[in-house]
């Protein structure tokens, strides 16, 4: 999918195959509020567009941000709301949808949102530390049963 | 301290049944405490080695062992260090000695009977997925 859109006066193509591709080696910003969720991952507006466009984050707001994002077909939501756009319906936790994707990769949750996910556990308490933020928890998400077992000694 | 069993997605859609799982701080390590599954046929406190890097544990002379842990024989490395735990109103600090282990497959810290279930009366509630942590007054 590709949208012409408008975001601090200037024209964007926006491509939803490329933002995904590009958002693959960015490393998401802590969540203040508004969200939108890529490649299984949750990033501020703000962030993606000013990676995919090289505006300031002055130039525009969250909103705009979010709005353009949305009409390439991202879902967008905001902490501790409802969700405002569509993925599937499912009777899991919201938390246990989060960390499907993430299966196998080390975690950071808060609540019921993913802060950060990475292949280490070193680097998910790196960008932590960067962002000055607290997790709940942190783990890898098991990637069958055996992994989230109990395990006892011979 | 009350708190629920853990849900995690299972990869064939779903989710796998829900474990007792309780995040523990280690050594003052706030900003990321340590997911754990109560786990009493483990024999002791264990992690995987990355928990002692992460969290400054010098394991330079500390008594080693083998332990068996998914089937397998591996190296562990053994620390006396500082364990909380908070169910967010109430919480509790004790220390413990604890097995740091390499190689570690499981995806959580593994809370055994010798600094874990000799420091609480646990209450393990599998039909409501409840978990209860009194501990020990001596």
């Amino acid at each position: 999918m590709t949208v012409n859109v408008k975001i601090a006066g200037q024209p964007f193509l926006l491509a939803h195959r490329e933002i995904v591709q590009l958002c693959r080696a960015v490393d998401p910003e802590p969540i203040a509020s508004h969200f939108v969720v890529i490649g299984g991952r949750r990033f501020p507006p703000k962030q993606v567009i000013c990676e995919i466009t090289g505006l300031d984050r002055a130039d525009f707001t969250s909103h705009q941000a979010r709005r353009a994002l949305m009409r390439v077909g991202f879902s967008a939501g905001r902490r501790g709301g409802a969700r405002q756009s569509s993925p599937p319906a499912s009777k899991a936790s919201p938390l246990v949808e989060q960390l499907r994707p993430l299966i196998g990769q080390w975690v950071a949750t808060r609540g019921d949102d993913v802060l950060h996910a990475a292949a280490s556990p070193q680097q998910v308490v790196s960008w932590l530390s960067r962002h000055g933020q607290e997790a709940d928890s942190m783990f890898r998400v098991p990637e069958d049963d055996r992994a989230a077992g109990g395990l006892a000694p011979l | 301290m009350r708190f629920g069993f853990r849900a995690f997605p299972d990869p064939g859609g779903g989710s796998i049944r829900p474990r007792p799982i309780v995040d523990v701080v280690v050594e003052g390590l706030d900003l990321a405490p340590q997911a754990c599954l109560l786990d009493s046929g483990a024999s002791a406190v264990r992690f995987g080695l990355h928990v002692a890097e992460i969290c400054g544990v010098d394991l330079r002379g500390a008594p080693t062992g083998r332990v068996g842990v998914g089937g397998d024989v591996i190296e562990a490395r053994m620390a006396e260090v500082d364990l909380r735990v908070t169910d967010g109103t109430d919480s509790h600090a004790w220390h413990a000695p604890v097995w740091f282990c390499d190689p570690w497959t499981p995806a959580f810290g593994l809370l055994g009977l010798t600094g874990f279930f000799d420091q609480f009366e646990v209450t393990l509630a599998s039909y409501d997925e409840r978990i209860e942590l009194d501990p020990i007054s001596v």
